[in-house]
């Protein structure tokens, strides 16, 4: 009786406070990404360079961890199959997190632009029972104007 | 070259339903699913277990008891089963568990053992093995030796139905379903919730294995006495101890129904052996060994 009451007090903590920390974060993503549309991120490898430009390298890493309650989630997937939808919306926050830093650092490089950008993914779970976080980096070259 | 990353919509690589959806179906599903696999597979075992020759469940049933010895060595407690000693009680068990296999005819390699526990539980009960398990704390409130044989001959009559390892076969596919789902689950925490809940450790027998061993048993007592008399004075004992104090074990593991009475009345009356009742006494002396053992000086 007591392990039920523990296993629905973790699942109860894991939901309110995962699902608090998803809608804050999913707030300030979109808020900050509005506030940084002006840099772009591309992915080609090769950006025009007409006028003389400095390069340097940005990176943006973020590691996410699972809370209880979309760890059971993924459990149930893990039986029935199908999208792990409490997955997807981790690793999406992740990656744009991941971006948004980026830009954040080429922001204060004074850079206007990211070519070559690329995304990571790991996952830093070793076995049974430890953490299970997800670690999502990006990457590029921000173009800076020389003064 | 104009570079641009106009806003996305959001919900195109999330999911914009709500995961308490989710969650509900997905446990209403996977554990309705397995739920039911499981329940037709026990039922199914449940039916078959008969089929398993005795011997092998005896066997079984000796592994299980180097098990529990050994589990019990550990915790160091006093053993207080003295069945392995040559006292009254015990010849006296014996001798009336054997009148009952008689009664019952058993087949021949279904061998009744009496374990006499110095313990006041108010309790008996069967177990795999053709064990059959006596408390003192039951035996001391029956008047005779009817109602002492009334109890030997249901448990014996669950051995003899092979109640004891149809039980077993349930709980085995049970446990067996509840670990498969736990380890796919992959979760340490669910894994203790399963195993708690859906545990073996207790044989519990149907309501309709109960109807089945009191008929087998009044059937018993009515070869060996004429009458029977001492199932009745069972249970008024056990209805008496009910109202009076703390509900004894035996009532808990052998649930007293109105229509178990009932049963028996018609018993009763149906064979129509109510003309000359003789109840047998309960020799002397039988206690006498354990209060010595008991109250060490």
């Amino acid at each position: 009786m007591a392990e039920i009451l523990i296993f629905v007090a973790l699942l109860a903590l894991g939901y309110g406070f995962g699902r608090h920390a998803e809608t804050r974060h999913y707030k300030s993503i979109i808020q900050r990404e509005a506030a940084l549309r002006d840099i772009p991120v591309v992915t080609t490898k090769f950006p025009p360079l007409d006028h003389p430009v400095n390069a340097e390298l940005v990176t943006g890493s973020v590691v996410i961890s699972v809370d209880y309650f979309k760890r059971f989630l993924a459990a149930l997937r893990n039986l029935a199959g199908g999208r792990v939808t409490s997955y997807e919306s981790l690793l999406d926050r992740a990656r744009r997190e991941a971006v948004l830093r980026m830009k954040q650092q080429t922001l204060n490089l004074g850079g206007h632009i990211i070519f070559n950008v690329k995304l990571e993914t790991a996952s830093i779970h070793k076995g049974r029972g430890s953490i299970g976080s997800v670690e999502v980096l990006a990457y590029g070259t921000a173009l800076i104007h020389p003064h | 070259m104009d570079y641009q990353n106009p806003k996305i919509p959001e919900g195109i690589n999330t999911s914009t339903s709500h995961p308490l959806k989710e969650f509900f179906l997905l446990t209403t599903g996977v554990l309705g699913v397995v739920a039911i696999a499981a329940l037709l597979f026990a039922l199914l075992a449940e039916q078959l277990a008969i089929y398993i020759p005795f011997e092998t469940e005896l066997k079984w049933a000796e592994k299980i008891t180097e098990y529990k010895n050994r589990e019990t060595n550990k915790q160091s407690e006093p053993n207080n089963v003295i069945d392995s000693k040559d006292t009254p009680m015990k010849h006296y068990l014996d001798e009336l568990a054997a009148k009952i296999s008689t009664a019952q005819a058993l087949p021949p390699e279904m061998k009744i053992t009496v374990h006499y526990q110095d313990s006041d539980v108010i309790n008996a009960f069967a177990t795999l093995g053709g064990h059959v398990f006596l408390f003192r704390g039951l035996l001391e409130e029956l008047p005779n030796e009817n109602a002492v044989a009334m109890v030997l001959a249901h448990e014996i009559a669950h051995i003899k139905h092979r109640h004891p390892i149809r039980s077993a076969g349930r709980g085995i596919i049970i446990g067996m379903a509840l670990t498969m789902v736990s380890s796919a689950l992959g979760n340490s925490m669910i894994n203790q919730v399963l195993t708690n809940t859906g545990g073996l450790a207790v044989l519990k027998f149907s309501r309709d294995q109960e109807d089945e061993a009191d008929q087998t048993a009044l059937e018993s007592l009515r070869k060996i006495y004429g009458h029977v008399f001492g199932a009745s004075e069972l249970f008024e004992i056990m209805q008496q101890a009910e109202s009076t104090r703390l509900t004894p074990e035996f009532l808990s593991t052998h649930p007293l129904s109105q229509q178990r009475i009932n049963a028996i009345h018609t018993f009763q009356s149906k064979h129509n052996i109510a003309e000359e009742i003789k109840l047998t006494p309960l020799p002397d002396g039988l206690f006498k060994v354990l209060t010595k053992q008991t109250t060490p000086e």
